[in-house]
């Protein structure tokens, strides 16, 4: 019988510890935007690593900078069906006059999903068929220096698949 | 919070055992007592009190049926709102659970404590409105998402689930007894609301993980004795 009272008391103390309370940073929640870069002169499409990549929302004070990878992570907003980020071509540096401005807009529409009692809630996207990323050009007229974009999966679920190819 | 339920089944026991030692000598015919007991589980009242969110009611019962067996149930009803970092849901709804309990311990000429073990079967029937939740972004670049006003209700929810039970029950006053049990809950079905779980439920408390679970009450009852046996005092030899 003590026996009993006490493996009994030991499985109540442990279960008391609550560890689903904490979100698991491995847990799949809401995902970002994978976009891969490809060079655009090969025949074969073939990946190219951005230089100084610098992309910002308009409405953030600062921005997030990438060098020497073909692959980068954009967040996209929650609580809204549009994101504008400025894909700023040597932004990422100190030097602003070989800076090469693009906007793309991404319109998607969102859904709110269960995930556990730690992480409450994520939110997926899915690009709209119809213009699901556009390009403009900055106001200052520099040009476009990319070339072009390929979606590649317009269901954004997770960071594990590639949803979207830039070539420049 | 915990160590209050250890004082108190301590106390219990000393309770049960200290009225045990004076009888001991006691050669007096056994009698034992059947019949029906019912009785309040004082948590949920308590709390239904001082917990802002949460109203719930617990009556036990249990009839004994042989010197050690005794058919044991419990029915209840809980409102119970649960605010986490990432969710804001109420739970409302009745429970009934069902079983046995065995009475493990040996009582001198006219006591009638027990300690028991015993097993019971759950339902319940709910339902779960989700008030509102935060959206969980490890990307902090934009803004923190703010909670999302949602109020959306799930009807019509059910669960079932198995209980192991320890038990204490002690007479305090004739008729009276203070009760003290402890559940191990394991779930085995249950209807999950649409994009959303069930994260609490009526009778079976708080879920886990691996469908286990746990609770415990604080009983006062009341025994309302039908009739009595009276079984001569036998000398027992103990083998060594």
């Amino acid at each position: 019988m003590k026996k009993i009272v006490i493996l009994w008391c030991a499985i109540i103390g442990l279960s008391g510890c609550e560890k689903d309370d904490i979100c698991d940073a491995n847990t799949p929640t809401t995902p970002r935007l994978v976009i891969e870069f490809y060079d655009n002169l090969t025949a074969v499409p073939t990946l190219k690593n951005v230089v100084n990549l610098g992309i910002i929302a308009p409405d953030i004070a600062s921005g997030i900078g990438f060098n020497a990878v073909s692959k980068i992570y954009v967040p996209l907003k929650i609580n809204s069906e549009a994101t504008v980020f400025y894909f700023i071509q040597n932004g990422a540096n100190t030097t602003t006059t070989d800076d090469n401005i693009d906007v793309l807009t991404f319109n998607y529409s969102t859904k709110s999903l269960y995930v556990s009692r730690a992480c409450g809630f994520k939110t997926n996207f899915n690009l709209t068929s119809t213009n699901p990323i556009v390009k403009t050009d900055s106001p200052s007229g520099d040009g476009f220096w990319i070339q072009s974009i390929q979606i590649v999966k317009s269901e954004i679920n997770n960071e594990k698949d590639i949803h979207v190819k830039i070539f420049f | 919070m915990l160590k209050y339920f250890f004082s108190t089944v301590i106390t219990l026991v000393m309770l049960a055992t200290s009225a045990q030692e004076k009888k001991k000598d006691s050669l007096l015919p056994k009698t034992e007592r059947y019949g029906i007991r019912v009785g309040i589980d004082a948590v949920k009242l308590v709390n239904s009190f001082i917990e802002k969110d949460y109203k719930g009611i617990e009556l036990v019962g249990d009839y004994r049926l042989t010197k050690r067996y005794y058919l044991a149930a419990e029915l209840g009803n809980e409102n119970k709102t649960v605010q986490d970092n990432h969710l804001d849901f109420t739970t409302k709804g009745t429970f009934l659970k069902a079983g046995f309990d065995y009475n493990l311990y040996e009582n001198w000429a006219g006591m009638r404590n027990l300690v028991t073990v015993g097993m019971r079967y759950g339902a319940s029937t709910f339902s779960q409105n989700l008030n509102s939740f935060t959206t969980y972004n490890s990307n902090q670049y934009f803004a923190a998402a703010r909670p999302t006003l949602y109020n959306q209700k799930f009807d019509g929810l059910n669960a079932q689930w198995v209980e192991v039970v320890l038990g204490i029950k002690a007479e305090i006053l004739n008729n009276i007894f203070l009760g003290f049990s402890f559940r191990m809950n394991r779930l085995i079905t249950n209807s999950k609301p649409d994009n959303f779980d069930n994260l609490y439920i009526p009778g079976f408390n708080r879920t886990y993980e691996g469908n286990f679970g746990a609770g415990f009450n604080y009983t006062i009852s009341y025994f309302v004795p039908f009739y009595k046996t009276t079984t001569s005092a036998k000398l027992k030899v103990k083998k060594p």
